[in-house]
């Protein structure tokens, strides 16, 4: 029993979302589908050396 | 949004925009939105992924990167005032040094490398030897391997012009280093080869359409009418596969 409970605590851990990033985090991120526009740019490491804006929009 | 998009403009290639629709919508409808805000036809990229989670309740929210990857500052934009614009400002700068914490004999190398010197940004490294100097070569050679491959993908993706102007680039800044020069020189002859004379004469005359309508009414009939003649002109090219889906979006409905 307490062998099931770890293992599920272990999985659910393991689908989790990740913890949350915020200033002073260095996130790294591949895109799942090139974003429009992308001119071959297919994660966040591909532009490092340059700063980079990113704008959180809705369409509603 | 327009704040974001001006300051890609101002900016050019120093800064790199990302869009990221949180409300659910779905490519097609978010893009084909953009259009018809006139927002599109610029460098900044367009995605419905989160690159890391927001931080705030609600919409708008804006977050910095800075050029070595870390978050700087994230909220809802109004908060940030001319701190936004200083921090960029900064940034962009600080995207022509050495990184921080460099050691002052590495400086010069980095200073190279910023120029567009390649090979004498590895033989300072060279010269110098030791670990710091050895991971900074390591660096340098790391980023012109990813515009390398940048190049590559623009010419498998028919993005003919911006391959020239990226591997013209590259072509002078590797001269002197032959394991980076072949690779260049192997973009630059796929550029080359006569197959791809349509593919560049496609790409120009989508590059001069969307110039001349994305900041006027793109999807108006005569607009939307000029691309399915691109689409069928071109038939076969990537840039006629762009003219299609311009076509294609010009027919989804937003909520707008």
């Amino acid at each position: 029993m307490l062998r099931s409970l770890a293992l599920l605590t272990v999985a659910t851990l393991a689908l989790a979302p990740r913890a949350a990033a915020g200033v002073g985090d260095t996130p790294s991120y591949t895109f799942r589908q090139p974003p429009v526009n992308a001119m071959g740019v297919k994660s966040l490491e591909d532009l490092r050396g340059k700063p980079v804006l990113v704008d959180f929009w809705g369409t509603r | 949004m327009p704040s974001a998009l001006k300051l890609q403009e101002q900016y050019g290639d120093a800064l790199q925009v990302i869009f990221v629709e949180c409300q659910g919508a779905s490519r097609d409808q978010y893009e084909a939105f953009a259009w018809k805000m006139k927002w599109m036809g610029g460098r900044a990229l367009w995605t419905e992924e989160r690159p890391f989670p927001t931080v705030g309740n609600g919409l708008p929210e804006t977050a910095l990167v800075g050029v070595d990857g870390t978050i700087l500052m994230q909220g809802h934009p109004g908060g940030f005032g001319k701190k936004l614009e200083e921090a960029i400002a900064a940034e962009v700068k600080k995207a022509k040094d050495a990184p921080e914490g460099t050691p002052t004999p590495l400086r010069g190398a980095w200073k190279s490398f910023h120029k567009g010197e390649v090979a004498a940004a590895l033989l300072e490294c060279d010269k110098l030897g030791s670990d710091d100097a050895q991971l900074a070569r390591a660096e340098f050679v790391a980023r012109v391997e990813r515009r390398i491959a940048r190049a590559k993908w623009l010419v498998d993706q028919g993005f003919p012009v911006e391959a020239s102007e990226l591997v013209g680039k590259l072509a002078k800044e590797t001269k002197g280093v032959p394991e980076l020069e072949s690779k260049v020189a192997a973009e630059a002859a796929r550029l080359a080869e006569p197959e791809r004379a349509r593919e560049k004469e496609a790409a120009k005359a989508w590059d001069t359409f969307v110039e001349a309508v994305a900041k006027k009414k793109p999807f108006e009939p005569a607009n939307v009418k000029r691309a399915e003649g691109l689409a069928e002109k071109f038939a076969g090219t990537k840039a006629a596969e762009r003219a299609q889906r311009f076509v294609a979006l010009s027919q989804v409905r937003v909520g707008s």
